[in-house]
């Protein structure tokens, strides 16, 4: 089974994230790059279902240079190889572009099945399982938190507001996952070592045959209008105990509708 | 060797994240005694795959050995391995230098006698368990009335009666005794000769053993998170096969031997506790404010992070040498592992005190975690030779060139 893991590297969420002030859009300087937490139940799920039917995972980036640190990590958890997209000509792309060029990376390495966190921490838009599916014409199987697979079908388990729903789709499909599904391993030392000798291809928006007209900051569909920074944290009230303190914070917890 | 590779960091990195989520959580029970180590040292090697790597490096040398090849009997798996054996022990002991005291016994030294003196039955029978965490294991040497004189001072014998030995005495300060599944037990042949003169047996023992006796845990000032117990033994019968050879200059050469090991471990263990003494003491002077101001911006505490600061680049870089050491595979010299443990243990203990200080009373106070630090650190000063015995190796290895 070929496996397409999707990989997206995002600001630590323990750094202060920011948006560059001259063009709106994330500086990626500011902040250690780490792997997307739901990107880690993505891969550990990846490497599930091939350790259950065999196959091979391939992880799929798109982002800078730096992004390699994550795809590394990747490998050491147990990845067999990478694809890199890394292109000036693709920084700024909103949601809508990144699907139109994974679209095209996953034209060069085929796929059974794309597996993919089901948002990101730093843009958190959630839609790109969505729109990638739709490009390629495949079933979406979105918030998954089980999967299994037999033959060509896939089962899952996709989360809601009221509990789960039972879905089954025919292969390929798009998958997105959310944390409930696994719990990541971590890589072992051979593994780490391992990463190393594992094969990246470094792709260019050429070599994916990206049209550049469709990508990059100045041709995206959306626009960050305005930005600012979370409003510092107001000063909490303080309620003197005058032997009716209990009560106060019933009131308190009631006209908030915690209770 | 500058810093650590890209490698070593991702390394790093994962278990670091491991103890995180694993370690600190639990730091309290391990602290009280009521959470043995042992289960979490496991978890340690199962999740990073290093007891398939144990079982693997073991495997192999034992084919070579058994083919007749004069293998590097003792050496770890070569290139990257000492990274990673050191990066384990520093990160653990930035939390709980005792889950690295319970580890390294077990592994380097009653494993590591086994490997370096045993048969392969012996070897396979009590080294590999070990080596892959399985099994809890002690060596056994010091006794009550011995300490620093351990050969001289013994006391523990072994009498022979027919095919078999039977053994007598007690050990204490023994870590992991309490819980040991194995243990490496060093006595003297009852000969008839004078005491002092007597050859040194080394056997292995297993827990339950009839008339042997492993106490509960003794009270300790730190390194709570090892247990550490007295042994008693009451003739124990112990057959041949479970003696060790004695090798070239009997079971003291192979002792010190462990000694080198032993001492670079330590060095590692420092690293870890003076890293995160720093770590913890710059994030305090930054954010504590007296008289309106960081206490960072007074020059006595600057003082104390700049001396913290030169004991990290001393050790780290002794650790590095020791590193760079192994993969040329350079021996270090008594004198060499003597001075580099000497200076790594006086450095971490003199940091982890001023990292209490610098904290004031919050630093005595355990929340604040130094103060855990402060009392472990002491024992690098006393256990695997105390300084004073550091000073005479050194002095004794230099005068006898």
């Amino acid at each position: 089974m070929n496996i397409v893991v999707l990989v997206k590297q995002v600001p630590d969420t323990e750094s202060p994230r920011k948006l560059k002030s001259d063009d709106s859009t994330l500086d990626r300087a500011a902040a250690d790059g780490v792997i997307n937490e739901l990107d880690e139940y993505a891969i550990e799920e990846a490497l599930k279902i091939k350790e259950a039917h065999g196959g091979e995972v391939t992880v799929l980036t798109m982002g800078p240079a730096k992004a390699t640190d994550s795809i590394r990590k990747a490998l050491a958890m147990g990845a067999d190889k990478a694809v890199h997209l890394v292109d000036d000509g693709l920084a700024g792309s909103d949601a809508l572009q990144t699907s139109y060029a994974i679209q095209q990376a996953l034209g060069r390495t085929g796929f059974d099945i794309v597996i993919l966190g089901s948002e990101s921490t730093d843009a958190r838009t959630g839609v790109l399982a969505a729109m990638l599916s739709e490009r390629l014409g495949v079933p979406q199987i979105t918030l998954a938190n089980k999967v299994e697979i037999d033959g060509s079908a896939i089962k899952a388990q996709r989360v809601t507001d009221y509990g789960y729903d039972r879905v089954e789709a025919t292969l390929p499909a798009v998958v997105s996952v959310v944390e409930k599904i696994n719990e990541p391993r971590y890589p072992s030392f051979k593994g780490i070592m391992a990463a190393k000798k594992k094969p990246v291809e470094t792709l260019g928006l050429g070599d994916a045959g990206i049209d550049a007209a469709q990508v990059g900051l100045a041709n995206a569909a959306t626009e960050v209008v305005d930005f600012a920074d979370a409003p510092a944290r107001a000063q909490g009230q303080i309620v003197t105990d005058e032997g009716d303190g209990g009560a106060k914070i019933a009131e308190f917890l009631a006209s908030k509708k915690f209770v | 060797m500058i810093e650590w590779s890209d490698e070593d960091l991702m390394i790093r990195d994962a278990v670091r994240g491991w103890i995180d989520a694993e370690v600190r959580p639990n730091l309290d029970a391990l602290e009280s005694g009521e959470l043995p180590p042992y289960d979490l040292l496991r978890s340690l090697y199962k999740t990073f795959g290093m007891d398939e790597m144990a079982r693997s490096s073991f495997h192999a040398a034992l084919a070579k050995e058994k083919s007749g090849e004069k293998g590097e009997k003792g050496e770890r798996s070569g290139g990257g391995g000492a990274a990673m054996t050191m990066l384990p022990v520093i990160e653990l002991c930035k939390v709980a230098p005792g889950l690295v005291s319970a580890m390294g016994v077990g592994l380097g030294l009653a494993a590591g006698t086994i490997m370096k003196r045993g048969t392969p039955e012996q070897k396979e029978r009590w080294a590999l368990p070990l080596l892959t965490m399985e099994k809890v294991g002690a060596w056994a040497i010091t006794e009550p009335n011995s300490g620093s004189d351990a050969f001289g001072g013994m006391q523990a014998t072994a009498r022979k009666d027919g095919d078999e030995y039977v053994i007598n005495g007690g050990k204490t300060f023994i870590t992991n005794g309490p819980y040991a599944d194995t243990i490496v037990f060093y006595c003297k042949l009852d000969d008839g000769r004078d005491p002092r003169d007597r050859e040194i047996l080394t056997f292995v023992l297993d827990r339950g053993m009839d008339g042997l006796e492993q106490t509960r845990p003794l009270r300790k000032m730190g390194l709570h998170s090892s247990p550490t117990g007295e042994l008693f033994l009451s003739d124990v019968r112990a057959g041949a096969d479970r003696l060790l050879a004695s090798g070239e200059g009997g079971g003291k050469e192979s002792a010190r031997q462990n000694f080198v090991t032993e001492r670079a471990g330590v060095a590692a263990m420092a690293l870890g506790v003076i890293e995160e003494c720093l770590k913890l003491s710059v994030e305090y002077a930054k954010t504590r404010e007296l008289w309106g101001q960081r206490i960072g911006d007074f020059q006595l505490i600057q003082l104390k992070l700049a001396k913290m600061e030169v004991a990290r680049l001393n050790v780290q870089n002794l650790v590095f040498r020791h590193i760079e050491m192994q993969r040329a595979g350079r021996p270090m010299t008594l004198a060499e592992a003597s001075a580099m443990k000497l200076y790594a243990a006086q450095a971490a203990s003199e940091v982890a005190q001023e990292a209490v200080q610098l904290f004031g009373g919050n630093g005595y106070m355990s929340e604040y975690r130094v103060e855990q630090l402060a009392r472990d650190a002491k024992s690098f000063q006393i256990y695997a030779g105390t300084d004073e015995i550091q000073i005479t190796h050194i002095a004794r290895d230099l005068l006898s060139r």
